[in-house]
């Protein structure tokens, strides 16, 4: 899994390139947690090239939402493909978050 | 023939031709010591015979020098006495003048022929020297009565000068003495008179006495009669005559009475004289006119007494090579018996390590293909040891349609290894005829093993358990290399490596399985093929292997070409290992897939990775859609996940499996692990309507596998097994 994380204004855009599942979130909670200790503004987190997501992923989405809340910021997640808003779905993550294309 | 007559013929030859060497090295040696002793004793025998006969005419010269002077004088005095006879009172004056002028003239008479002078009936004035002076004495004495002497009347006799016998001097200081004299005739050519010169023979004593031609070479002078007027034994000297000293011999010989005879008859020569087991070499050689014979005797030991000394360090030093000669000899004979002994064990030990590696071959199958009215099951093996024995072993049979095999390598090679390989192979047999469980088959070893390992020899040791009905692979590796497993692709079994049988008792041995679908193969091999080395001490290494089991074949074929390849990379290095390979082919018995697929994870997280794949496999073979696959992949990471996480106490590892039963209308996974009973059903579902601030982190994944699968059981066994069953139709 690939993290790449890039500011512009005060809006951060993390893309998530890969499947971000058990074995994967250690690594990605390591890369985000800058973001997460500083969870102001807009966090983008970019799904398009993501391709899988377990309830490691998932938790790692609400941990930076929950930080991001209590922050006063914003999370948005970008492009998640079908697969990914089923889990979302299933898991009422779709409530949690606010859903781009 | 028995043994033992073509044993002494060998050692015969050897010990002949030890002999024979020893015999020609003696006669070389010896021949040529004889040759140079001979040949150096001919030369010392010559230089001694020149020595001597030169110093015996040296000194002859020297004596006659002495003669003739006093010859001479007496000579020239001849006249003068003569014409004196005519003054008588004059006569003294003769004699005087002779002592005076000549110093080898130590007294002279001129003794008168009895009643010459009617005056004088004798008359005999004798000059004598003493000391610087001369004095006048006569020697017409009564009681001395010169007329009856030698020297008076054996000139008389002859008419011509005579040299007395040697003789004792009495009054004149016990000297040797010899005495000249000449008749005199007066004018009328009568015989009147008789002119002496005495002559002292001390010099002559001194001179001979003197001639050394060896240290211990010594001369004698005899007298005309024989009697001794030189000589080393003092007492001989002028008391006895050569023939009075021959007869008193205490060993007369012909050789000592002809050297008297011929000294006294003044001949000249030599001859060697044996007495009393010396040899001594006589020269000898006459003084003319005196009458007397001078002789050198040299003691034989004197010539030759240098080349003997030599001779005998020659010797010595012959001796001594010989004794070395006989000594390498020996020592070689002796090593040439050892090799042969050696030899001859050692081919009785070779003889007997072949029935000992037959008898070990006819322990395990041999015969190829072992079931031939199988046809689920294609096998072949082969066993290649690097010695006449092997340390490897595999051994397989059928019992209640399931393979049963093993695969093991001995630690070490030959005989103590092979010893090993029996009674590993016997406890295999013994302990796998009631248990098909290849963990505790392994244990049961293990404790046998190292219960008396007194020599530390272990072994490296696979064992499975193929269920021929459906293709279920059990199995448990003892430190043994991960055998190489052929589906679609070849890849190493995964093996957990646990420890090799032997070495430490009560090791727990963990157990894997897998499941063989139709068509599956699995190769087993010890390392003396990765490791077989070429002769730059390559190693063949697994890729190799890998290559040559890429091309599917037959099980016997995929030995011979893993062999063959092998051989060619090797080349001409020694096979340094034994090389054990055992292939199994294994065909499901409706020849299709088994329907059933196998996973075993470890319970570490990164394990996980192995799901994805699995499941692609799976949905590749259903053709099902993607996302199902990506939803079931979910659900069976979640169900992994959380035993990997939760079911065995943290820092120790066990086993994760998870069976994929394949059916045509759905899929049934079964997750089973030994860890701690855990129920994950009976967790409450995640509120997933709740806020962000509400949601908790866990909980979320079972509840997903409840979501994705159609239905999830838990159950724990009576073995003590969590088992997860989940179903998804599809």
């Amino acid at each position: 899994m690939e993290v790449n994380i890039t500011t512009k204004g005060d809006s951060k855009v993390v893309k998530l390139i890969g499947r971000l599942d058990t074995v994967a979130s250690p690594d990605v909670t390591k890369a985000l947690e800058p973001i997460i200790e500083d969870a102001t503004g807009t966090i983008i987190l970019d799904c398009s090239e993501m391709t899988y997501i377990s309830s490691s992923g998932l938790r790692i989405f609400l941990t930076l939402r929950k930080a991001s809340m209590a922050k006063g910021g914003k999370v948005i997640v970008r492009s998640i493909n079908n697969d990914i808003r089923t889990v979302f779905m299933m898991t009422g993550f779709l409530n949690l978050f606010t859903i781009e294309d | 023939m028995k043994l033992k007559d073509v044993d002494r013929k060998a050692l015969l030859r050897p010990a002949l031709a030890g002999a024979a060497l020893v015999i020609v090295a003696v006669l070389t040696l010896e021949g040529t010591s004889i040759l140079q002793y001979v040949f150096s004793q001919k030369g010392l025998k010559e230089e001694a015979s020149l020595r001597a006969e030169s110093q015996l005419e040296a000194t002859r010269n020297q004596i006659m020098d002495v003669i003739d002077q006093a010859e001479a004088a007496v000579r020239n005095s001849i006249w003068l006495a003569s014409w004196c006879m005519e003054v008588p009172d004059s006569l003294h004056r003769v004699a005087e003048r002779l002592v005076e002028d000549n110093p080898v003239i130590i007294g002279s008479t001129v003794a008168l022929v009895p009643g010459y002078f009617k005056k004088f009936p004798l008359y005999a004035p004798y000059a004598l020297r003493d000391g610087d002076s001369i004095v006048l004495k006569s020697l017409a004495g009564e009681e001395y009565d010169y007329p009856s002497r030698e020297w008076f009347v054996k000139p008389l006799e002859t008419g011509a000068g005579y040299w007395s016998e040697p003789y004792i001097d009495e009054g004149g200081g016990e000297i040797l003495m010899t005495t000249y004299s000449v008749p005199i005739r007066d004018k009328k050519g009568n015989v009147a008179a008789v002119l002496t010169a005495d002559l002292s023979l001390d010099w002559l004593t001194e001179l001979v006495g003197n001639v050394k031609v060896y240290p211990n070479a010594f001369s004698v002078m005899l007298s005309r009669t024989g009697r001794f007027m030189v000589c080393p034994a003092e007492t001989l000297v002028m008391h006895r005559t050569i023939n009075e000293f021959v007869v008193g011999l205490d060993e007369r010989s012909k050789e000592i009475d002809s050297l008297a005879k011929a000294m006294l008859s003044g001949k000249e020569g030599n001859m060697p004289i044996k007495y009393k087991g010396a040899t001594s070499y006589i020269y000898f050689s006459p003084v003319e006119r005196t009458g007397w014979s001078m002789s050198i005797v040299i003691p034989d030991a004197e010539i030759f007494g240098g080349v003997r000394r030599i001779g005998l360090w020659v010797k010595l030093f012959q001796i001594l090579g010989i004794l070395m000669i006989v000594l390498i000899i020996r020592s070689v004979f002796i090593s040439s018996l050892k090799y042969r002994a050696m030899n001859a064990s050692r081919e009785k030990m070779e003889s007997e390590l072949q029935i000992a590696s037959a008898i070990q071959m006819a322990m395990i199958p041999k015969i190829f293909p072992p079931f031939p009215e199988r046809k689920d099951l294609d096998m072949a093996a082969t066993i290649v040891p690097a010695k006449e024995v092997s340390g490897d072993l595999y051994d397989f049979y059928i019992r209640e349609e399931k393979l049963i095999f093993c695969i093991g390598d001995v630690s070490g090679k030959g005989v103590p290894a092979s010893l090993v390989m029996a009674v590993t192979r016997s406890l295999f047999r013994s302990f796998s005829a009631h248990d098909f469980g290849p963990a505790h088959i392994v244990q049961t070893m293990n404790e046998s093993m190292s219960a008396d390992n007194a020599n530390n020899m272990f072994v490296t040791f696979f064992c499975g358990v193929l269920d021929l009905k459906n293709g279920h692979l059990k199995y448990c590796n003892a430190g043994h290399n991960a055998p190489f497993i052929l589906t679609d692709k070849i890849a190493e079994l995964p093996v957990k490596s646990n420890i090799p049988l032997g070495v430490i008792p009560g090791f727990k041995f963990q157990e894997q399985e897998v499941d063989m679908v139709s068509d599956d193969a699995i190769f087993l091999y010890t390392d003396g093929l990765n490791e077989a080395e070429n002769i730059n001490h390559e190693l063949f290494g697994t890729d190799r292997v890998k290559a040559v089991l890429h091309t599917r074949r037959g099980s016997m074929e995929h030995l011979n070409a893993v062999d063959e390849a092998v051989r060619e990379f090797v080349g001409d290095a020694p096979q340094s290992d034994d090389l054990t390979m055992l292939f199994i082919h294994y065909t499901a018995p409706d020849g299709k897939s088994s329907g059933k697929r196998s996973l075993v994870l470890d319970n570490v997280i990164a394990e996980i990775s192995k799901l994805a794949p699995f499941v692609e496999s799976i949905a590749d073979e259903k053709g099902l859609d993607p996302s199902l696959a990506m939803s079931l992949n979910l659900a069976l990471e979640e169900a992994a996940t959380n035993v990997i996480m939760y079911a065995y106490p943290e820092g120790t590892n066990g086993p994760v499996c998870l069976d994929a039963v394949i059916g045509e209308n759905s899929l049934e996974f079964i997750l089973s692990d030994k860890g701690k009973p855990f129920d994950p059903t009976a967790k409450p579902d995640a509120d997933i309507t709740l806020g962000v601030e509400e949601r908790g982190i866990g909980g979320l994944g079972i509840f997903m596998v409840k979501n994705i699968m159609d239905s999830v059981t838990y159950e724990r066994s009576e073995d003590g097994k969590n088992i997860l069953t989940m179903i998804k139709k599809i």
